[in-house]
This record gives structure tokens, C-alpha cells and sequence, in this order.
């Protein structure tokens, strides 16, 4: 195995990190600051994926324009998720919110099979992005080195927006405790909304990443990305979102690493390998790699 | 114990339910069940098209007055939702239904050998639009008739199509682990290929779920002696496979079944890279006969779009040969219609005669081999392979 | 003295539903009589999940596993000889040439998925919350995944087809019996009471002396076994069972019976079991006559989304409502007040 082979290797799990980073990030806010897994995460990740489609084919957009568009879409309905479903449930047990969340789920899948029939659709890029780029002994496409680069400015400007201004700390705060932040007079609704805007925010642009990349999108296409960034999210520690990111990347590598090294009997193993790595993961450090211990005390 | 009343409540819900289901009009119509995945899975984008072949050729005999004398054929489509379950307790209702003679139904093997042993049992005879395992008839039993041909033969014709006419000596095989159709595939490709001579320099696999091909693509462009990419995909991957082999700036010819049949080949990888592709499929869309031309029109009419693929076809010949064998078995006894189907002898299908022969339930048809020319999939050539 | 009563009860009760269970496969078609079995199966399935999931808190999604590998293991033994040579090389001689009737294969498969359960569940179990639910998650495909690749043993995408179609009524309502009679005897029993005491407070339990990772492997190993059962009466049901006959999308139709029932009440999983599994069925024709698919899962999502909102509890919560008092009361004897002990309104 050349060293070629390796880099190519490692590349494509970069690749395939940064867009599971983007969706566990997104996991990872919501969980860290209402405590519940939204399961239609997946599916925002379908709904960006397609509203690039139709900003594209329908509006004609310029990319750029586009890219916009699938973030404030993403966000629209993140936003809409929390208020119709999980705003109602704050209180509840964890497994009623995360039932509530599937049905959800299951609610937007429907309605995409049944206004847009179960097949899977071409997906539109520009032609610039199908060229390639000789990045040392590699050869990237430009599609995948725009994904890795919005991945990482995305998350970078996630990073200095909670980190330095001052409606981040708020977010913050909230997740770390959720009643005194209430007591200090941050608007908790106003938070959590932005916890949601955010997270789904990136979610849609990691379905537009994911729909350029494989040029073929459906109504269900977000259903197994959305669960491996779960994996992402929890191998990271979920609630933490430098977890998520470095998860995302851990998940990608893995995946495309297992498949890649071992012999080609073992590729049908993939996700038996993906979610072996997480019990392992899990087995050594119980709360993720970055995750804090949210030991109950009496 | 409390299970009691939930056992009450049960029987009474579903004998209240049975109840106000509106009943099943006696004698006239000609009950006809098809059974697909509608809403879900990688099946629907063929499975549906199936659908809406069956539901045309039900309309233009009903246009046309019916069948024995004026009675109207009905069909009820069931929905089995990609999963098993569905498809048996589907199937059971199918059964169920009073007046139901004949059932039509499934592109794909696993689906089918979970619907039609209902059928079997019943002696109802049920005809397979698209599920092409060659073992279907042992495994089910004498009811089972298949419209579309087996697996072994495509996969015997392109096998001889790429030894014998492409040159290709030595060949990659990618095959779907996660799929009986695509593993059926390979297994026959490989039988015929080895058999005539060739080679086969690396066996890989992958899930019916990835989408990435990176590792896969390394190790093929590690063979540097390959000529050829045997590629055995369903619909939803083939595009993908395409798509990411020429990426990597692979220009040998990829060879694909008939799970290529669907213009997500073209569409996704485009029309630069989607080329030198050949797979075979069910011979119909080059034929400028009059059946198949009339039938690409008459689907355009009524679905405002072309056929998307052969399995419209498919379904489309599925239910005229079970009409067909209603008329020449001139009743709708289930056992008559199966009688005159296993006497079917020269049923004009869009896709290729239908007969029957020596007792066999497979159709021996021509499987077309389609190539795929930077986005314009063509008929190249039609091949019967040898016994 | 109302032990006696409420004995009476239970088996008043059990006859009359084995009188049921008569009439009901004398006079119903197949198909009817195919969705009331599934009904049984899926209490069997939401009433041991409710041991894991309701008693012990444990947030498991692992079910679907637990299904495969009892179906696999029942099929695998109730198969003809020749059949097991023929289709799956890989096994080992003593096991291709056995046959085995129905009972024996249900409770092999049940005692294999018990063993998966309590090798995994050592590691496993140590996990809380959704670590515990991804974890277990990540079961259902590393089984599948194994199901699917391992196609010596087990005939890899194309599964096991032509099963015989043991499965009727009675063995399924004779299971449902022994399921209930199981939980019911262990919520009322000391080891129900640790379960129920480690779901409430982990640490207070503790600190009573509870042996909390060997009630936790307790809790997963007996769900586990009656999901195996499950598994092979389905895959008897069905006559065929492949690597994808369980899937994920089931383990959280069960999760969500047993939590619209009430996590911990019995008859609450027992009967958002039939009527969820009912509703779906007829909401089939409704779904056909309209041509839009996938209008069930729809309504039945939207179902389940008002009742969370509207009783976030579930139907009963942890409790068991006296649904049998009268036949007590028939009998001339007071429903005494520990009589509603029952009545546990948590």
C-alpha cells in the first residue's frame, strides 16, 4: 500500500469528517443546552440538500446565494422543529423528547416521500466545483476541498461567536446551568431558539456538502448520516462541541480508514466497524473523549 | 390478568374495523392485487414506474372493454413499504380479499419471497414484474411465474458480450454484499466469464448504503492489468459507482445488470463522466417495434413523462400476460389462469416474447446490452447467451 | 387473602382468553388472524422492553438485535436437514443434521439472544443514558452487519425463506401468558423493586447494598430472552427472516409503546402494543384509497406527538389499574385497599 494510497485514504476521511462534524456539532448544541437528542437532525440535513436543489434549479441562484439561502432555510426550520415539538416537552423525561423528535422525524420523511415521491434526484453543482486540484502527491477535487474549507470556517465562526460575544456566553451559560442562567435574566426561550437556529443551521449546509459530493439526493438520504453523527456526537461527548467536531472527525476516518487498510472481504463491515469503534470509544472513556461527567450527586 | 381486556379490545377493535371496511362487490370486476415499495427504499424508483405500467395496461384492456365479455379488471395496489413484514401481511390481505384471482408484483427477490409463498398457498398465481433470482420457482413453488428474465442470463449475456466482443481477459468485480439480486449477479457473471477464459483479479464488496467508493477505487487503480469494471449495483448506487470511478480518472468500461436501468446513471455522475458504461437490461427501449414504440406513447399520455426505465415495461407485461392467460383460460379460476399461464407460448410483451417452455416458469427472452455514451444511453446489441 | 382473588382473577381471565383465542382462529380469515398474532408478538416485544426501558430506566434500543439473533437461531434449528447442508455450509456437522421442534428451537433462540445480551451488556451496561441508547444502537447494525457478511452460516442478504409457518394464535397467545406471568411476578417481586429502586436513584440504591451492574445485566438478559422468542415466532410468521427483517426504525416503535403505555406499567405497553399495531394496519386501506404512501406513519407520528404533549406520561404511568377488581368483587370478596396496591401513582 503506497503512501499515495494512505493520504488518498486519509483525505477521504477528512472529507467525510467534516461533514459529520457539522451535523454532530449541531447534536451537541441542542443536547448541551435542552438535554434532549433531536432525531430530525437527520432530516434537516435532507431539507438543506434539497433547498439548495431548489434554490439552484427553481430560483437560478448563484452559488454563493445559495449556500446563504440553505443556512437561513436550515435555521427557518430548526427553529420551527423547536417550537412545535420540543418547546412542549421541556420538562418531560429525556425518552419523551426523544420520541417526540422521531416522530417528528418520521412526520418530515412522510411528507417527503409523499410530495416528492421516494426517488433519489440528481443533485446540481456548478462546474467550477468538479475540477481537480493537485495538492501535493494528491488529487482533490474542488468540491472536496470547498467542503473541508466551509467546514471549517462554519465551525471557526461557531467557535468565536459563543466563545466572544456576548449573546454566546449567554448560550453558554444556559447550558451550563440552566436555572441560574434564568435567574441572571438571559431570555432562556431566546437561547434554546438560537441553539436550534444554529445547530440546524449547519446541519443544511452539511446536506449541501453531502448532496454535491455523491450528486444524488432523496427524501431519505439523511436518515444514516444523521444517526452516524449521533455516534459522532457521543463518541466526542455529547453537550460538547469541540467533542462534536473532533467526533466527526474521529467517526470519518475511522470509517473510511477500516475500509480502506483492511483486506477487501472485511469492506462489507463498514458500519459494523463504525459502531464497534464507538463501544470501544465509549468502553475506555465513558463520556466521550471531551465530554465532563455529569455525575448526579445526591 | 390485565392482558385479558387488551385481548378483548383487540378482537373487538379489529372485527369493528372489518366491519366498516366497505365489502367487496361480488362476481363483476376482475380483482387483481399488485404489491411494491411505494414510499420507502431503494426499490421505489423502480417499483413505482412498475406500478404505473401495470395500472396502463389495466386501463387500455378496461378502455377496450374488458376482459370475458365485458368484465373490468381491478387493481389494488399495495404498498410494502421496504419491509418484509409489510410485504407478508400485505400479501396476506391480498389473499384475503374476496374475488382477488391473480397477483403481480416486486422487483426484487427478497420482496418477492416474502409476498408470493401467500400466494403459493392459496393457489393464487402471482407473476414477478422484476425480481429476477432464477431460483424463484423452486423456492416458491408452482404459482410463481416470473415476466422478466432471470439473473443468470443477463448475467451470462454480458459475460459473453464483454469476453467475446469487448476483449476484456481479466476484470474487477464490485459486488453489493447487501443484496441477493446484485450477489446473484456477480456469482453468475463470474461462472461464465471464468468459463470462457477470463480472469477475475480482485472480488470487492460494499453495502447497498455507502456512498463512498474511495477505498474501493484505490484498490482498483492498484490492478493496473484490470480491463474492465463488473460493477453489481441496484439503481440507487449505480450513479454513485459511475460517478466516483471516472472522478478518480478511471476510463475503463464499467458493466452493470439491470439495476443500471434508470436515468440516475446519466444524471448523476453528468454527462462528462457518465460514459463507457454497458449494462444489460430487458429488452425494450431500443426496440422500434410497434408494441414498444405505442407503449412509450401511451405512457407519455398518461403519465406526462417518458417510461423511466424497463420496469415500467416490465409491469406493463406482468399484468397483459395474466390477462392474456385469463383469456385463454376463459374464466378467472385461479387454477385455470395458472394453467394457461404455464401454456404460454408467444406473448407478444414490450419486452421480449413470453414463453414458457418445458415446464420452466422463466421466460427465456433476449437481454439487451445498453451503452452509455456521455449521458445517452443506447441499445448496442441484443444477446441470447448460450445454454 | 386477595392473593387468592386476584389468582382468580388472573386465571378467569386466561381462560377467557383462550376462549377468545379460539373463536377467533375459528371463524377469522388469514389475514386478521396474521394481525392479531402480530399484535401478540409486539406485546411480547413492548412488554419485556418495558423490563429493561420501564423498570430499570435502562434507555436500550437493542431489541431488533436480540430479534435477529432468535429468529436466526430458531430458524437455523427448525430447518430441514437438507435444507441447512444445502444453504448454509459454514455450519458445523452436528448442528446441519439436527432438526428441532418449535418449543425447544423458541427457547434456544431465546437463551442465545440472552447470552448476547449479557456478554455485551458487561461493557455495555456501564453506559448511561443516550450513551446507553446509541450503544445499543450500534447492536442492531453490528448484528446485521455480521448477519449479512457471515453467509456461510446464515445465507448472508438473501436470509432464511420457506420457514414453516409454525406459528399460530396459541403459541403466541401461550407466550404472551408467560411474558406477562414473568413481569408481572418480577415488577411484585424483590428483584422488581431493586429494578424499579435503580431506575429512581442510582446512587441511593447503591448505597442500600443494590448490586447495580448485576441488576442491570439482569434486566437487559431477560428482555433480551423474550425478544429472541419474539424473533423466532416472527420469523415463523412470516416464514422468512433476513438480516434487515429488524431494524432500528422498530426498536423506536418500541420504545414508543412502551412509553406512550407509561414506562413501567405492564398493561400500559401491553396495550399501546395492540393499539398501535392495529391502528397502523387500518390505516392501510386509508393510505391505498388516497395513493398517498406513507400517510400512516404520518398520522400515527402526529398521534403519538399529541399524546406526549398531552400526558408526557403515558397512558398509566408506572401503574396497573385494577382492570380486574370486578371479577373480585363477583366472587364476594371486597377489593380490600391493599387490594390497590396496585394503584402506585407515581
Amino acid at each position: 500500500m503506497s503512501s499515495a494510497y494512505i493520504l488518498e485514504q486519509i483525505a477521504n476521511g477528512i472529507i467525510l469528517g467534516s461533514m459529520y462534524a457539522l451535523i454532530a456539532i449541531g447534536f451537541s448544541m441542542i443536547y448541551g443546552i435542552v438535554r434532549l437528542i433531536n432525531f430530525a437532525h437527520g432530516d434537516i440535513v435532507t431539507i438543506g440538500a434539497f433547498a439548495m436543489l431548489a434554490s439552484v434549479v427553481a430560483l437560478n441562484a448563484p452559488f454563493a446565494l445559495s449556500v446563504v439561502i440553505v443556512l437561513i432555510v436550515g435555521a427557518g426550520v430548526g427553529m420551527l422543529i423547536e417550537r412545535i415539538a420540543f418547546r412542549p416537552m421541556r420538562g418531560a423525561p429525556q425518552v419523551t423528547g426523544f420520541i417526540a423528535s422521531l416522530a417528528v422525524a418520521i412526520v418530515i420523511e412522510n411528507l417527503g416521500i409523499m410530495t416528492l415521491t421516494a426517488q433519489p434526484r440528481n443533485f446540481i453543482v456548478p462546474a467550477w466545483l468538479s475540477t481537480f486540484i493537485p495538492l501535493g502527491p494528491l488529487q482533490v477535487r474542488a468540491i472536496d476541498l470547498t467542503i473541508v474549507v466551509m467546514a471549517i470556517i462554519l465551525m471557526a465562526a461557531l467557535a468565536l461567536f459563543v466563545r466572544f460575544t456576548k449573546i454566546g456566553m449567554a448560550m453558554r451559560a444556559t447550558a451550563e446551568n440552566y436555572n441560574v442562567a434564568r435567574l441572571m435574566g438571559i431570555n432562556i426561550d431566546r437561547m434554546i431558539m438560537l441553539a436550534f437556529a444554529n445547530g440546524s443551521a449547519l446541519a443544511a449546509a452539511a446536506g449541501l456538502m453531502w448532496g454535491s459530493k455523491y450528486s444524488q439526493i432523496s427524501p431519505l438520504m439523511g436518515l444514516i448520516p444523521g444517526l452516524k453523527a449521533f455516534v459522532a456526537a457521543v463518541i466526542g461527548g455529547v453537550g460538547s462541541i469541540s467533542g462534536a467536531m473532533l467526533g466527526g472527525y474521529v467517526l470519518g476516518l475511522a470509517e473510511v480508514l477500516f475500509v480502506g487498510l483492511l483486506p477487501p472481504e472485511y469492506s462489507g463491515y463498514r458500519n459494523v466497524f463504525v459502531f464497534a469503534t464507538l463501544i470501544v470509544i465509549l468502553l475506555v472513556m465513558p463520556n466521550g473523549l471531551l465530554g465532563r461527567s455529569t455525575e448526579e450527586r445526591a | 390478568m390485565k392482558s385479558m381486556l387488551s385481548r378483548v379490545m383487540t378482537v373487538a377493535a379489529v372485527i369493528g374495523l372489518l366491519a366498516a371496511a366497505p365489502h367487496a362487490r361480488a362476481a363483476d370486476p376482475i380483482k387483481i392485487v399488485a404489491l411494491y415499495n411505494l414510499s420507502a427504499g431503494g426499490l421505489a424508483s423502480i417499483d413505482g414506474p412498475s406500478l404505473n405500467g401495470a395500472k396502463l395496461m389495466a386501463k387500455q384492456i378496461n378502455d377496450a372493454g374488458g376482459l370475458l365479455g365485458g368484465r373490468m379488471i381491478e387493481l389494488t395496489a399495495i404498498d410494502t413499504k421496504n419491509d418484509q413484514k409489510e410485504a407478508a401481511t400485505g400479501a396476506k390481505r391480498a389473499v384475503s380479499m374476496e374475488g382477488v384471482v391473480a397477483g403481480i408484483g416486486h422487483s426484487d427477490t427478497t420482496f418477492a419471497l416474502a409476498s408470493a409463498p401467500l400466494f403459493q398457498a392459496q393457489g393464487i398465481p402471482f407473476v414477478t414484474s422484476g425480481a429476477t433470482s432464477p431460483d424463484l420457482p423452486d423456492m416458491v413453488g408452482s404459482e410463481m411465474f416470473l415476466a422478466c428474465f432471470a439473473d443468470d442470463v443477463q448475467a451470462h449475456a454480458m459475460a459473453e458480450y464483454a469476453y467475446n466482443t469487448l476483449g476484456v481477459k481479466n476484470i474487477v468485480m464490485w459486488t453489493d454484499n447487501a443484496m441477493d439480486y446484485t450477489k446473484g449477479l456477480s456469482k453468475y457473471f463470474q461462472d461464465r466469464f471464468t468459463q470462457l477464459g477470463g480472469k477475475v483479479l480482485l472480488n470487492d464488496v460494499y453495502m447497498t448504503e455507502d456512498k463512498d467508493f474511495s477505498a474501493l477505487v484505490s484498490r482498483l487503480k492498484a490492478n493496473p492489468d484490470a480491463q474492465a469494471l463488473f460493477a453489481s449495483s441496484g439503481p440507487d448506487t449505480a450513479g454513485i459507482i459511475i460517478k466516483q470511478v471516472r472522478e478518480a480518472g478511471i476510463k475503463l468500461p464499467i458493466l452493470g445488470g439491470d439495476g443500471y436501468d434508470t436515468d440516475l446513471i446519466s444524471t448523476v455522475p453528468g454527462p462528462d463522466l457518465s460514459d463507457n458504461v454497458f449494462f444489460t437490461t430487458h429488452a425494450y427501449v431500443g426496440l422500434d417495434t410497434g408494441t414498444a414504440n405505442a407503449f412509450r406513447e401511451a405512457y407519455q399520455k398518461a403519465y406526462g413523462n417518458p417510461p423511466e426505465n424497463a420496469f415500467a415495461a416490465l409491469g406493463y407485461d406482468a399484468m397483459g400476460l395474466v390477462a392474456d392467460a385469463i383469456k385463454r383460460a376463459g374464466s378467472t379460476d385461479p387454477a385455470a389462469i395458472t394453467k394457461a399461464l404455464n401454456e404460454t407460448s408467444d406473448y407478444p410483451a414490450v419486452t421480449g416474447k413470453i414463453a414458457f417452455k418445458n415446464g420452466s416458469r422463466i421466460p427465456s427472452k433476449p437481454v439487451a446490452i445498453m451503452y452509455d455514451d456521455h449521458g445517452k444511453v443506447n441499445l448496442k446489441t441484443t444477446v441470447t447467451p448460450g445454454g | 387473602m386477595e392473593q387468592r382473588s386476584s389468582w382468580l382473577a388472573a386465571l378467569t381471565a386466561a381462560l377467557f382468553g383462550a376462549v377468545l383465542v379460539y373463536a377467533a382462529t375459528a371463524t377469522l380469515d388469514p389475514y386478521v388472524l396474521s394481525i392479531v398474532a402480530f399484535v401478540g408478538i409486539n406485546i411480547i416485544l413492548a412488554v419485556s422492553l418495558n423490563i429493561t426501558n420501564g423498570f430499570t430506566g435502562l434507555f436500550s434500543l437493542g431489541h431488533p438485535a436480540f430479534m435477529t439473533v432468535g429468529a436466526y437461531v430458531t430458524a437455523i434449528l427448525t430447518l430441514l436437514p437438507a435444507r441447512k447442508t444445502r444453504l448454509l455450509p459454514d455450519l458445523p456437522a452436528a448442528i446441519s443434521h439436527m432438526q428441532w421442534p418449535f418449543l425447544p428451537a423458541l427457547i434456544a433462540g431465546g437463551l442465545v439472544a440472552t447470552l448476547v445480551a449479557v456478554i455485551v451488556g458487561f461493557p455495555v451496561l456501564r453506559l448511561r443514558g443516550h450513551y446507553l441508547a446509541v450503544a445499543t444502537l450500534g447492536l442492531i447494525f453490528i448484528i446485521q452487519g455480521l448477519a449479512t457478511n457471515l453467509d456461510g452460516y446464515t445465507r448472508g442478504a438473501l436470509g432464511l425463506n420457506g420457514l414453516p409457518e409454525l406459528t399460530n394464535l396459541w403459541w403466541v397467545y401461550g407466550w404472551v401468558l408467560v411474558t406477562l406471568y414473568v413481569c408481572w411476578t418480577l415488577k411484585h417481586s424483590s428483584l422488581g423493586r431493586t429494578m424499579l429502586a435503580i431506575r429512581e436513584n442510582e446512587l441511593a440504591a447503591a448505597c442500600l447494598g443494590v448490586k447495580i451492574t448485576r441488576t442491570r445485566i439482569v434486566s437487559f438478559a431477560l428482555g433480551a430472552f423474550f425478544a429472541g422468542v419474539a424473533g423466532g415466532l416472527w420469523a415463523h410468521l412470516v416464514t422468512l427472516v433476513t438480516p434487515t427483517s429488524f431494524t432500528f426504525l422498530l426498536a423506536f416503535q418500541l420504545v414508543v409503546m412502551v412509553v406512550l403505555g407509561g414506562s413501567g406499567s405492564i398493561t400500559g405497553a401491553a396495550l399501546a402494543a395492540a393499539v398501535l399495531t392495529i391502528a397502523t394496519e387500518a390505516l392501510h386501506p386509508v393510505e391505498e384509497a388516497v395513493g398517498l404512501y406513507g400517510l400512516s406513519q404520518m398520522l400515527l407520528a402526529v398521534a403519538v406527538l399529541m399524546v406526549l404533549i398531552f400526558r408526557p406520561k403515558g397512558l398509566f404511568g408506572m401503574a396497573e389499574p385494577d382492570l380486574l377488581g370486578w371479577i373480585g368483587k363477583l366472587h364476594g370478596r371486597q377489593p380490600t385497599r391493599s387490594g390497590s396496591k396496585c394503584h402506585r401513582e407515581v
